[in-house]
């Protein structure tokens, strides 16, 4: 890791973006430092934020501990009892996951839309905007107002659909077993895709004209030039959606929290707003902090494989050619 | 493109479009008219539209004391992110020993979500004697990764010619990046300035943990304090959803040209 | 790995140097008191400190107020940190999970030395903050649950007497159902249910210390609610609203009985203009069975000064403090003689709460739901979703019980 053997001619060859051009040791390790340096309060901050927390996390895990009373070594206790006794944990990590499964739903649909925008048609920066408008809408009150729609007896939703003669009656959407969890994917999909659209509309016009107009000369039809074209060089958007959809399970918390409070049942509950239930609501953190640890895993995993399917573009959000 | 006719395009663009809309409309409606809970079925256009409610919320809570907050809130943490988010997206475009582990770390970063930081955030923001302070409040959000990439994608777009041509006239590295990369990178800045934006300005939880001071409250928690004061849907509720939401909205609105160019840039280049 | 080590620490010293105010002063003389969710409840607040500053003139007190969902998240982040907020007034059986950990002080000293005060407080009702042989709470207000009969539509369905057991309330909440209307409907959060269990004689638990209530008797019972409920004999929000939902089904006036805890009333008043003395009738569930759900000062082990504190608690809970507390939210106290003197202010200023009130004071030996377990919320969360699966037809009333006597069993079982 450290400086001077590294700084070869070799590497002289693999450096390229805002790279320095004039070499020698002595500039070399103030550019180093500098580079530190600029990184510092990010790293600073995020150790505080994230990485400490994460690793306070780790340790209590192995621990008996709350708010009251000094901390026992537990061993895996709490990984013992979260694999083979705790069920909600299990179906918790189930709606997760299907939670996770529909942002490809959300990021569809934000594919279409975004080809869509992406035509020369007019007014197409209004509909950009009326796209992404749902997203600064916090959170909090994107719950309350989706809860409202989805009411059973008044909501505009059940009144549209009796209208339409599709059901008789209102469905009690959110308080029923088997459609809450959609309802409330439905509302986070509309929060997010918004989101979504910016991000692959970034991807789709930083492909450079010329290659549609070869492709066009050479006979492919537009099936084609978006299978061969399109699609291959709009992936690290696509990575980053995927991002953004695994994370979506957590700022989902404040949507699931305010919509049904994790019910009826588990059936809403996400691994987020069931972990912060156990840890504050039960005062069980040291079991919260177990199942704190292997989300983070399972997550950490789930970016890399989304990042080895994007062909390792990691995070690079391609905005130019 | 000019091929096909546009119709097809605006027609359903249109009725996505209004799909879009559809949850602001009605949350507005209410807001004006209050009927809700017990109106079956749900009429479709206001009827006799007031603004009691919005006049309610005015007096219910100090809603001006809460937005100013939540402005100073908001105003650091989007300063802070467009100079260390520059500073750290400048330093991931250049090759250094460590950059595969730096990147990989900003992305597991990613992973652990805020809900479960919260006791030992506040033990350290405690250590630094930062509760129940703005700068508290902001400093979790005041560099994020997703905008750090955005700003590293941006740098890396800049033509190198430029930057190399700076060096060669001896200009130091800190004046390259304040006077001729961060003038063009606006789109990235305005990508930057909206989204630290929205995360702030709806950030709940923390704020809830830090503050003690009723004075201190940001506009989040002015709703959470309103919903309990009224404990149902009532029009004076939606009133305030639209005064929170609102603010918001116009930054977006403003900022918007550039954020689109912003996050879409390429289309300018070809 | 040295460079980074370097540029790290500069970092954090940068940071630190900018933003470090200056730390906060040593032992200030202050207590703080958090309540939950009474916002607006202003001018006792300011009652009881004007009459804490005469014991202590040179004490501030510092209030904060908390929404139920979030007042333990912030409760507990400060205990981690060492600064609870001294006196907390929590509802049903949060302070229990407190207390079992040792987060809460045992108020058995005070309540033994200060007679004067112990003696006016209602013993029955101070119990429900003792765990194992322990008080840890008083009484800040009370409430529990009763019957309301929506009699217009009684009347409707040709209904004269009141039900006098569970069977009676099934068989009217059966007469007037039909169209929009539903006969019968509870609230389901804590334990605000279990009357209905308990009127059937189905325990919780048992002498041994294990789960109770599977037996043929609560099955039948299970399958029997859920039929209702399949039915619409009982409503359907029954099981799965919290509190505005079915508080509001009752406000709209198709409900014919609701089963909710005193509180309910007046905001269910304050939404329908049919809601009155006459038209909505109050009464004791039959057997005189109800869960208490009142709240109380408790006081954090982690206090600083717990003497203060403690003569704050009193103030609050007892004598004028207890009549601002009952007048400022329209509810009893702990305190009986205040409750009389209560009873007359109701009486000439709201008259339609009085019959609600009158049945909180008594049956005080039949509440039930209020077991004091340690891990009461983890019960809860193991026990609810398992029956509501059932009731809502989800599950077979024998596997749903089946299911939770085991998994109430590891609770009770596990550390």
């Amino acid at each position: 890791m450290a400086g001077g053997a590294d700084n070869a001619p070799a590497l002289e060859g693999r450096r390229r973006g805002l790279a320095g051009l004039i070499p020698g040791s002595r500039k070399r390790s103030r550019d180093l430092a500098l580079i530190w340096l600029f990184l510092a309060p990010s790293l600073a901050i995020f150790a505080i934020y994230r990485i400490v927390p994460l690793i306070w996390n780790a340790v209590l895990s192995f621990q008996f501990w709350s708010p009251y009373k000094p901390a026992e070594f537990a061993g895996l206790y709490h990984y013992e009892e979260m694999l083979f006794y705790d069920d909600a944990f299990w179906q918790t990590l189930w709606n997760t996951l299907i939670f996770m499964a529909s942002a490809p739903v959300g990021i569809v649909f934000a594919l279409a839309v975004a080809l869509l925008v992406d035509t020369n048609i007019r007014g197409r920066n209004v509909y950009r905007t009326i796209f992404f408008m749902s997203y600064p809408v916090m959170t909090v009150a994107v719950g309350i107002i989706w809860q409202w729609l989805f009411n059973e007896n008044v909501g505009l939703i059940n009144y549209v659909l009796i209208e339409l003669g599709i059901i008789d009656r209102g469905i009690p959407f959110l308080e029923s077993f088997d459609w809450a969890l959609p309802s409330v994917i439905l509302a986070s999909i509309w929060q997010v895709i918004g989101f979504y659209m910016i991000i692959l509309l970034t991807g789709l016009q930083s492909i450079p004209p010329s290659l549609y107009e070869a492709a066009a000369i050479d006979g492919a039809n537009a099936l084609q030039r978006f299978r061969r074209i399109t699609l291959p060089l709009i992936r690290p958007s696509l990575f980053l959606c995927f991002v953004v959809g695994i994370i979506n399970s957590f700022t989902a918390f404040d949507l699931i929290f305010v919509m049904t409070g994790g019910g009826p049942g588990h059936a809403t509950d996400l691994l987020i707003t069931y972990i912060y239930s156990i840890a504050f609501r039960l005062s069980k953190f040291d079991y919260a902090a177990a199942i704190t640890v292997v989300n983070f895993l399972l997550f950490l995993a789930l970016a890399f494989l989304a990042n080895r399917l994007a062909g390792g573009e990691a995070g690079a959000v391609k905005t130019g050619g | 493109m000019s091929r096909y006719p546009h119709w097809p395009i605006h027609l359903a663009l249109s009725i996505a479009s209004a799909a879009m809309l559809v949850p602001f409309y009605w949350v507005l409606k209410t807001s004006l008219t209050g009927e809700n809970i017990f109106t079956f079925p749900p009429s479709l256009l206001p009827e006799s539209p007031h603004i009691f409610y919005y006049v309610d919320v005015w007096y219910a809570i100090p809603f001006l004391r809460y937005l100013f907050n939540s402005i100073i809130v908001s105003v650091i943490v989007v300063v802070a992110n467009v100079v260390l988010n520059a500073m750290a997206g400048y330093a991931l475009t250049r090759d250094f020993p460590g950059k595969g582990a730096t990147i990989l770390l900003f992305l597991s970063c990613m992973m652990i979500p805020f809900q479960v930081t919260i006791i030992p955030a506040y033990l350290i923001t405690s250590e630094m004697g930062l509760l129940n302070s703005y700068v508290g409040m902001a400093l979790p959000l005041a560099s994020t990764i997703v905008c750090i990439f955005v700003f590293k994608a941006a740098f890396e777009a800049i033509p190198k010619s430029l930057i190399d041509a700076a060096r060669i006239d001896g200009v130091p590295d800190w004046m390259i990046v304040f006077r001729i990369i961060l003038p063009l990178t606006k789109p990235a800045i305005a990508t930057n300035v909206i989204l630290s934006f929205i995360w702030s300005w709806n950030s709940f939880l923390w704020p809830l943990v830090i503050v003690r001071d009723a004075q201190m409250q940001t506009l989040p928690l002015g709703l959470a304090r309103f919903l309990s004061v009224v404990e149902d849907t009532t029009g004076a509720l939606y009133a305030f959803c639209v005064m929170v939401l609102v603010p918001g909205l116009i930054i977006f609105l403003l900022a918007q040209k550039e954020f689109i160019t912003g996050l879409t840039s390429g289309a300018t280049k070809g | 790995m040295r460079k980074l080590a370097i540029a790290l620490a500069a970092g954090a010293a940068t940071l630190a140097m900018t933003l470090h105010p200056g730390s906060a002063s040593a032992q200030e003389k202050k207590i703080t008191v958090m309540t939950w969710n009474i916002p607006y409840f202003t001018e006792g607040f300011d009652k009881w400190v004007a009459a804490f500053k005469k014991v202590h003139p040179d004490f501030e007190v510092e209030r904060i107020d908390m929404k139920g969902t979030e007042l333990p998240t912030f409760y507990q982040t400060q205990v981690v940190a060492g600064t609870p907020p001294d006196i907390v007034d929590v509802q049903g059986g949060l302070w229990l999970q407190y207390a079992s950990q040792g987060g809460l002080k045992n108020l058995d000293p005070y309540l033994e030395r200060d007679k004067d005060y112990t003696d006016r407080i209602n013993p029955q009702i101070l119990d429900n903050w003792k765990y194992e042989g322990h008080h840890y709470g008083v009484p800040l207000y009370i409430s529990k649950t009763l019957l309301f009969l929506n009699r217009n539509m009684m009347k409707e369905a040709g209904i004269t007497e009141d039900p006098t057991s569970f069977d009676e309330i099934m068989a009217d909440a059966e007469k007037m159902t039909g169209g929009e209307n539903t006969g019968f409907m509870t609230l389901n959060f804590d334990w605000l249910y279990w009357p209905l269990f308990a009127m059937n004689g189905v325990e919780f638990v048992g002498d041994d210390g294990k789960a109770a209530f599977n037996t043929p008797e609560a099955v039948a019972l299970v399958k029997r609610l859920a039929d209702l409920t399949e039915k619409g004999v009982i409503n359907k929000i029954s099981w799965t609203g919290r509190w505005v939902e079915p508080n509001g089904a009752f406000a709209a006036g198709n409900v014919g009985m609701l089963h909710a805890h005193a509180p309910a009333f007046l905001w269910f008043k304050s939404k329908a203009d049919w809601v009155n003395d006459e038209s909505v009738g109050a009464m004791n569930m039959p057997g005189g069975w109800s869960t208490p759900n009142s709240h109380s000062l408790v006081l954090s082990e982690g206090s600083k000064w717990p003497e203060e504190a403690w003569d704050f608690m009193k103030i609050a809970t007892s004598g004028d403090g207890a009549y601002a507390m009952g007048t400022g939210t329209n509810n009893l106290t702990g305190d009986m003689q205040v409750n009389e003197k209560l009873m007359g202010y109701f009486k000439e200023n709201l008259p339609a709460v009085v019959p609600i009130l009158e049945t909180q004071l008594q049956d005080l030996d039949k509440l039930t739901g209020n077991w004091p377990f340690a891990q009461d919320a983890a019960i809860k969360d193991a026990f609810y979703p398992e029956l509501q699966a059932a009731l809502l037809g989800e599950k077979s009333a024998e596997d749903a019980l089946s299911e939770a006597e085991r998994k109430v069993n590891r609770i009770l079982q596990r550390r």
